[in-house]
Order: C-alpha cells, then structure tokens, then sequence
C-alpha cells in the first residue's frame, strides 16, 4: 500500500523551522503556581448540587417509601448523601492539587487532571482574547477566572479557575504585556530566585467610550422580536381560548412565557452595565449581572463586525454591533456573552464601536460612510449595488444589497427590513469565494463571500452582477494580500524597526522593545 | 469551462483537472446506493407479484442514468489552480462555486482517501483556514499529485504565513 505513507496532515506550523525550536528556560518548581484554595469548595458545590439534582429525579418515587421508612433506613440515605459530599469534594480537591501553571515569557503552560493528566501551553504571541469571568459564587469569595483565548477550536482556552480578583487582574495585565511583546524588567535567565521577585507589569490605563444606559437596554428587550412574538402568541392564544371557550388552552402561554422571559434574562443578563473602554492592550468590554465579565480583546483580534437592526428598533434608532473574535463564541450559547460589542447602540456609537475596531476605515469621511452603509440604498455613498435586474431572485432587499471597498476594509450592505451592514477589515480575510446559481447565472448574476473566523459574522454579497463579483474576487484577494504584508505585528506594541533588520530575528517580536506608558 | 464566457471560465490560468477516476469511484457508490433498492424492488416485484413495488426499480434505474449523466461532467468541472499567492478552486455545473484560498491563511491541509479511493489510486486534498466557511475540498487526485500538492501547500503557506 503505497500511498499509506504519503496520506496524512500537513501544514504550515505554528514554530519557524529556521529558528531553533524555542527551548523554554525549564520550569523550576517555584514558577508553578496553584489556583486559589476555595477552588474546590466553588467547584464542588456545582458537582454536589448536580449530583443531588440527579439524586432526587432518581428517588421521587421512592420518597413516600422513605418516609414510611423506619431508622435505619434514613441513617443509610444519609451516609450516602455524606459519601457523596465527601467523594465530591474530595476530587475536587484533588482536581485543584493537581492544578498548576506557570507564566513564562512566550506561553501559560498549565497543566490538569487526577486520572487522565492533561499538560497545555498557550503560546503567547497567538493570544486572542483575556476574559476576567466572575460567577455568582465566585464574586462572593471574591475569585475569578481568567480564560485565555488563543483561536485552536473549541476548547482550546486555558482557563485559570479560580484566583482572587486583584491576582486574576495582575496576571491579565502580565500576560497582555508579555504578548504586546514587551518584556519582564529583569532577565529570567538568571538566577531562580530573581522571578519571584521580578516587579510585575502595571494594568494600562483606560479610558471608557460608551456605556449602556439601563432604560435603553429595557426598552430593547421590550421592542425585541422574542417580545414580540410572545405578545402575538398570548393573543392568539387568548382569543382562541375565548372562542372556542375552552380554558386549557391557557396553559400552553405558560412555556411561551418562560421562554421569552429566558431570552430577555439572557439579553437583560450579558447588557445589564455594559460598557466599552480603550486602553493599550486593546479593547476592554465590561457586562454581566450574575455573570460578570471583563472582556479585553488585544488590537487587530477582531476579525469581522456586524451592525443589525430589526424592523423594531427603527424607530428608537438602535443598532446591535457584534463582532468575530477567534476562539469567541464557538458554541452557539456563548454568542450572546462572547461577541457582542455594543447590545443595543445610538448610530453615535456605532461609529464609536467600528472606531474601536478599525480607527481607520479608509474613507474621507466615515461618517458619510457609516450612515450611507446603516440606511441607504442603491448607489448612495459610493456602494456598489445589485443591479436591478436582480429583482427577480430578491424582490424585497435587492435595492440595499451592496458592497463598497475602502482601503481598509470591506463594507457589505443588506437587509430592508433586517438591516445588516458587515465590515471585514482587508487584513483579516481568511478566503473569498463566488458561486452561482441556475437562475443567477440566467440573469448573470454572482453572489460574493468572504470567510471569516467562527462567529455570529458572516459576510457575503448576494446577487452581485457577476463581473463586478468577479472582479470583486480578484481585487479583493490582492488587497487582502498587501493589507496582510503591512499589517500590524501580532505583537502589537513592538513596531518593525528597519535598523535592527540585521539581526537573526524573523519576527519582529524578538527585536524592539518599548515600556509600558 | 468549455463555453468561454461568465467568471467562472479563467482560461488564462493554469488548470488542472482531476482525475477521471473519479467518475469510477462516484458511479460506484451512486450503483451501491440506487443499486440496492432497483434489485429489492425488483425482487419483490417477482416474487410478491406487486405491481406497483416496480415503481422502486424504475425510479432508482432513473436515477442511476440522470447520475451516469451527470457525474463525469461534475468531474469534468472540478479543477484547481495554483498561482503565486493563492490556490484556486471551481466545481459545479449547475450550482457553481469559485474558492480562492490564499496560501498564508492555511491552517493545515488534509489528505483523505477511502478503500475504493484507495483502490482507485486516489486521495482527496482537504484544505483549512481559519474559516470553517472555506470550502477547499479538491477530491480525486492522483496519491503522488495530493502529496506533491500538499507538500508544495505547506511550505508555501510556511512562507507567508501570516497571524489570523
């Protein structure tokens, strides 16, 4: 069988073969750290309430026959509750003792597991996203997790759960630095005591841009169209009832209810006291009630950002940014906590927020831009639209269908009633496609893509005349490509310095260092 | 790509096709999957003396020719094509698809090949990015023209790669 050698994966990696394979300074026992010590307590508590949930589902029927029972049998009942305690939190202790990490200068090594050991390391200079994640319990004991994202998959995050607030905060700003490429103060190559005493990096200053007015975010949830259709169906389900004059029918608003008084928690949960900030290390986004989160997404991570409004909020005015993050929201639930940028803005802050992520859009004036991309149609601020005949495969939205390339990023507008502008910056294009239809090619028409990372952000240009599509693919393949070229370094706080080039470095990164303002 | 005209039809670049062996190996599953229920029918229709089971056999024997139709021009549409900076990839007739992925997105690049794959003598090249979205898929190359792609795949992608 000859082609079984030649079958397998292979790809560029990650390590640049010409430079030795980064040999890391070997991690003496006093650079491994454990997670704080009421780890477990916090931990176990959610295997104790899980395992008594499973526990009385299985004995409800039995617990008539409990009660009747005599002595013994309540003593036996509870040295199984006692065993279970014991065992549940006795793992979890063991599940924290076998908890360690270490920070070194290029990657967070961490490693896990009582049966099955797991050793991880997040290299640093491929860090997506810090988030600062305090569950309910853990803000009572004044702990939070620290989750790195550094855009493997899912479950490719390492998560430092739980450390005290002030640490998680200290070890956030250290690994921002550290992967902004600027140094420790001290060399780590010398001697093992020095680490420990090394002064760590000071949190960099920000400076807040918007916050979510409570009311505004209220109202948003009432004009929602989860609100919207559950109003619809109680009145459906009211006057159905009052016809046909059967009350049963009543009971079915209960489940309608639930779920649209879960899906405004979950809105009311993840935008209660949202708010944006800049700093240095990238942006910084703050929300969460019995979740709190501090989001911090370092320059150049966001790869795509979607601006929606549904038919609902025209009115008021509102806009929903959300944006693609590698790593962010790989399971459809964590959209809603992960990759929102704004939950619910005023167009003032929809350029605020495409500011944050792209303070360069690559037109004169943005402004013009942004509100020709939000509202208008046709070939109004410079877009390229759908052509008329294209009212044949969309006769609703074909008017607002366009695209218009800056020499930045690229903007795709669509949507009359649900209106939707993506902006993908040139640089973080991952492929382009185009495709084509039976009755599309009949009317010579051609829809464009554009792939970005996992996220609620897909962009795409449908029905475009097919040689604008193609030549949109080529054009936009060689931007992508030059964009990519001059690109800010991964590390974002070392700029290539053309006097060093001489050196044996290939990445930027290794050269140039600057302080921390 | 013989007609010449729309954005589909890049004579200008270097194409290549895959293999003809394909058609082989999709004709063979499309025999297995229609082929099973055209006897079945056919079998019951015999000993059942159901007229109407001859349905079965007469859709599925419909269905075999619209594929031995339809496949080898599929084939015949699917084609790559390297350039300096990025793979081109076509497929389709009716519903047609241009892919361009730019060698300094590759993530990894897979090569797959079943038994009768393998049996043929060919292998599927997979590509990945970043984007689940990219559709890189390029099936039926020869073994030595997968690995020649996948190795040339690689180091080029090592040699631009770039950050997400």
């Amino acid at each position: 069988m000859p082609l079984a050698a030649d079958l397998g994966t292979a790809g560029p990696p990650a390590v640049d073969r010409d430079q030795p394979i980064p040999t890391a300074p070997a991690l003496d026992s006093g650079q491994w750290r454990r997670v704080h010590r009421v780890t477990p307590l916090v931990r176990g508590w959610k295997v104790l309430v899980a395992v008594l949930l499973v526990f009385s589902y299985q004995t409800t029927d039995s617990v008539r026959w409990v009660r009747e029972a005599p002595g013994p049998t309540w003593l036996a009942l509870a040295a199984l509750v006692g065993i279970v305690v014991l065992v549940g939190f006795g793992y979890a202790g063991a599940a924290w003792w076998m908890t360690r990490f270490a920070v070194t200068d290029d990657a967070v090594h961490l490693r896990t597991g009582v049966l099955f050991r797991q050793q991880r390391q997040a290299r640093l200079d491929r860090l997506q996203a810090v988030d600062v994640v305090r569950p309910l319990l853990a803000q009572l004991f004044g702990l939070a997790e620290l989750r790195l994202e550094v855009a493997g998959g899912s479950g490719s995050g390492v998560s430092l759960a739980y450390l005290p607030h002030g640490e998680a905060q200290a070890l956030r700003a250290e690994l921002l630095a550290l992967a902004a490429g600027l140094r420790r103060p001290e060399a780590t190559t010398s001697d093992d005591g020095a680490l420990d005493a090394a002064p760590g990096f000071a949190t960099a200053p920000e400076r807040k841009v918007y916050q979510v007015p409570i009311g505004r975010l209220i109202g948003s949830i009432v004009l929602s169209g989860a609100t919207f259709a559950a109003l619809v169906g109680c009145v459906v389900i009211v006057v159905v009832s009052a016809v046909t004059e059967e009350v049963g029918g009543l009971f079915i608003m209960f489940p309608v209810l639930v779920g649209a008084a879960g899906a405004a928690w979950t809105h009311v949960n993840g935008g209660v006291f949202f708010q944006a900030a800049t700093s240095p290390d990238g942006i910084r986004l703050r929300h969460g009630l019995t979740e709190s989160r501090t989001q911090t997404v370092p320059p150049g991570r966001v790869q795509a950002v979607s601006i929606r409004q549904g038919p609902l909020w025209r009115a008021p005015g509102w806009w929903r940014v959300r944006m693609n993050v590698a790593g962010y929201a790989l399971e459809e639930d964590s959209q809603e906590r992960e990759s929102v940028l704004h939950p619910v803005a005023s167009v003032e802050q929809v350029r605020t927020a495409l500011w944050l992520v792209l303070p360069d859009l690559g037109v004169d004036d943005p402004v013009a831009m942004i509100d020709a991309a939000l509202t208008a149609s046709g070939t109004d601020g410079a877009f390229t639209p759908a052509p008329r005949r294209a009212v044949w495969v969309d006769p609703v939205g074909w008017r607002r269908r366009g695209v218009l390339v800056t020499e930045r990023a690229l903007v795709a507008r669509s949507g009359r009633f649900w209106r939707q502008v993506v902006v993908v910056p040139h640089e973080r294009t991952q492929s382009l496609a185009i495709a084509q239809g039976p009755v599309q090619r009949a009317l010579r028409l051609a829809s464009f893509e554009l792939h970005s990372t996992p996220g609620p952000v897909r962009a795409s240009v449908m029905h475009l005349d097919q040689e604008v599509a193609a030549t949109l693919l080529h054009e936009q393949a060689v931007r992508a490509r030059q964009a990519r070229a001059t690109a800010a370094p991964e590390q974002w706080l070392v700029r290539p310095d053309p006097s060093a080039q001489v050196g044996l470095a290939t990445e930027p990164g290794e050269q140039a260092q600057e302080d921390m303002p | 790509m013989s007609d010449g005209v729309g954005p589909f039809e890049l004579a200008d670049l270097p194409w290549t096709r895959v293999s003809a062996r394909l058609v082989t190996a999709r004709l063979l599953m499309a025999g297995v999957v229609l082929g099973v229920p055209a006897v079945a029918g056919a079998v019951a229709g015999l000993v059942l003396a159901l007229p109407w089971v001859w349905v079965v056999t007469g859709v599925a024997v419909a269905l075999m020719g619209w594929v031995v139709w339809l496949v080898p021009r599929q084939v015949r549409a699917l084609g790559y094509a390297e350039r300096d900076d990025d793979l081109l990839v076509v497929r389709g007739i009716m519903f047609r698809r241009l892919v361009v992925v730019p060698y300094g997105r590759l993530q990894y690049v897979d090569v797959q090949a079943g038994p009768v794959a393998r049996w043929l003598g060919i292998a599927r090249v997979q590509l990945h990015t970043a984007a689940p979205a990219t559709d890189g898929s390029i099936p039926g190359l020869a073994p030595d023209e997968a690995a020649r792609l996948r190795d040339r795949l690689a180091s080029r992608g090592e040699a631009k790669l770039a950050g997400l």
